[in-house]
């Protein structure tokens, strides 16, 4: 089976087809969640959580790496969410922070403008000019977020396996299209597919642990051998040896924890 | 009798999806084959086609000459045409840039991600990742601006189609069955406005097509058979523009009747100069 990502440009019923492909294939959903549990497991206020994964980073933001620490969380929070396979994400950047995973269909819904704007005037009672507005400003808000994080545009659609307008199709369209490709082979887990979502568990753990102190490493892991990489300029600090030996001892899952300055960090570091 | 429109930045793929949905559904298709028959019809050499329908002439290209436009529209009116006889899969000629408003037209993009188009650059040309990188972002840009320039739409935005597929992961013949399901849907079948608005872009195309032989920056919609010609012209010569374009369009079988709107452009009307 699969886990589901499912990106949605603002209003675009992104929801109503992650409930009905959920209750369609019986697989859990979770959205919001994923910010509680970051919430509750790292002690930081979700609106704090929400606001870092929502908005875009502001100047000072870029330099005080903040808004990469709380991603880091909500990323950890997200893997241990989904590691168990079945089950539908419709929060943010789903396709981003669970990149990599051969088994995660990664769709986007996108509907038209003027489906939205008629969405949002009547939801809440404004005019189409201040819908419009709105509908820009949440674009626009998603572009710079995911551009400052990942330097990537959210209306790529080489992002995601499947891209579908809901216009013409309608949203009972797009349940069936997602569920008939969440069956193909393409998406079936795998054993290795399965390691490999573990190890980004335990990468994601590894880097929550250590973000707030080391805001510029990378962590990879392979069956538990976890590398942690430093920018060219750093070193092992003493406070660093030290986090490591607390992060060694808590997590019995690691076999091996090794620390390489001077390299690049790899693509598929978290 | 659906009417299929591909679109792809991995052409072979697109070819191969568009066959086996020939043989899927039995239906015809319309390929740049057609364009020999441009060639016979309007005396544009194939190759000078082909051409148009991959390279953006420079802005002062583009100013100083319309034959580009006109090229390009003699493929659309070709196009149209055939699109309005059958059941029809239709791709390599830019058709969902141009069969807009067409509710039984199922608009898919295939594509792959620009990760394994650099792997596969890499592999086919034996260049290194960074060359093959900045040839493909070159190249994903070229698309961009020909789209734009040709029929003011990015063919690369997801809004521009129903579904998009990533045949990363995708099996092909999965790709064959989904937009083969999604063509069954009755959305898609062909009703009388949506063919009558067919009929509509079809006179349009034609239209355009003959005013372009002759003059530039012509835009053209059609209403039940009633043509609008939107243009530019010198003050001084817009009464004669629009006998002109009247005498032209109004020739065309199935043009009910004609208006024109014409605004008054000083460097369309130097560009038109020099052109004639």
């Amino acid at each position: 089976m699969a886990i589901i990502t499912i990106s949605r440009g603002s209003f675009s019923m992104g929801k109503s087809v992650a409930e009905k492909v959920a209750e369609k294939l019986n697989y859990g959903i979770i959205s919001r969640e994923v910010l509680l549990d970051a919430s509750n497991h790292y002690n930081i206020p979700e609106i704090k959580l929400e606001k870092a994964i929502h908005d875009a980073p502001g100047i000072l933001e870029r330099y005080s790496h903040k808004k990469q620490e709380y991603i880091s969380y909500i990323r950890s929070a997200l893997v241990d969410k989904v590691v168990n396979d079945n089950i539908i994400y419709h929060g943010l950047a789903g396709h981003l922070l669970l990149k990599g995973i051969s088994h995660v269909l990664k769709v986007r819904i996108t509907a038209n403008m003027e489906s939205r704007i008629s969405y949002v005037m009547k939801r809440d009672g404004i005019s189409a000019h201040d819908a419009h507005a709105l509908i820009l400003e949440n674009d626009n808000q998603r572009r710079k977020w995911t551009h400052s994080l990942y330097g990537q545009d959210p209306w790529d659609s080489s992002l995601y396996d499947l891209t579908i307008r809901i216009d013409k199709l309608s949203i009972d369209d797009a349940v069936n299209f997602i569920c008939q490709t969440a069956k193909t082979d393409g998406f079936t887990t795998t054993e290795k597919s399965l390691q490999k979502i573990k190890d980004m568990a335990l990468a994601c753990h590894v880097k929550a642990a250590l973000v707030h102190d080391f805001p510029d490493i990378g962590v990879t892991s392979e069956y538990g051998n976890v590398l942690i990489y430093l920018k060219p300029k750093d070193h092992v600090t003493s406070k660093l040896s030290k986090r490591l030996d607390e992060i060694r001892h808590r997590k019995g899952t690691i076999y091996n924890l090794e620390v390489h300055a001077g390299i690049p960090i790899p693509e598929d570091a978290v | 009798m659906p009417l299929i429109i591909l679109s792809s930045n991995s052409k072979e793929e697109e070819k191969e999806i568009a066959k086996k949905l020939l043989q899927v559904k039995g239906y015809g298709g319309v390929d740049p084959g057609i364009l020999s028959e441009v060639e016979a019809k309007y005396h544009i050499d194939t190759g000078k086609l082909a051409e148009t329908l991959e390279q953006t002439p420079s802005f002062f290209e583009k100013m100083m000459s319309g034959k580009w436009q006109y090229r390009l529209a003699c493929i659309e009116a070709e196009v149209i045409e055939r699109l309005m006889k059958d059941n029809t899969v239709c791709w390599g000629l830019a058709a969902h840039l141009y069969v807009v408003g067409i509710s039984h037209a199922l608009k898919v993009r295939i594509i792959h991600a620009n990760q394994t188009r650099i792997e596969n650059i890499v592999e086919q040309q034996g260049i290194p990742v960074q060359r093959a990188q900045k040839w493909l972002d070159t190249e994903n840009q070229r698309r961009k601006k020909w789209s734009l320039a040709a029929f003011n739409r990015d063919e690369t935005d997801p809004s521009e189609y129903d579904l998009v597929i990533n045949l990363d992961q995708i099996d092909l013949n999965e790709a064959v069955l989904t937009i083969n399901g999604a063509a069954s849907y009755r959305k898609f079948q062909p009703i009388t406005y949506s063919m009558k608005s067919l009929s509509d872009l079809a006179l349009s195309a034609k239209v355009r097509t003959t005013l372009l032989k002759s003059m530039q920056d012509i835009r053209v919609q059609t209403i039940d058979g009633t043509v609008l010609v939107f243009t530019k012209a010198f003050k001084q010569k817009k009464i004669e523009k629009i006998k002109e374009i009247k005498d032209l369009a109004g020739k065309i079988e199935g043009v009910r009747g004609v208006e024109v709107h014409v605004t008054n452009n000083l460097f369309g009307d130097i560009s038109g100069n020099a052109n004639s």
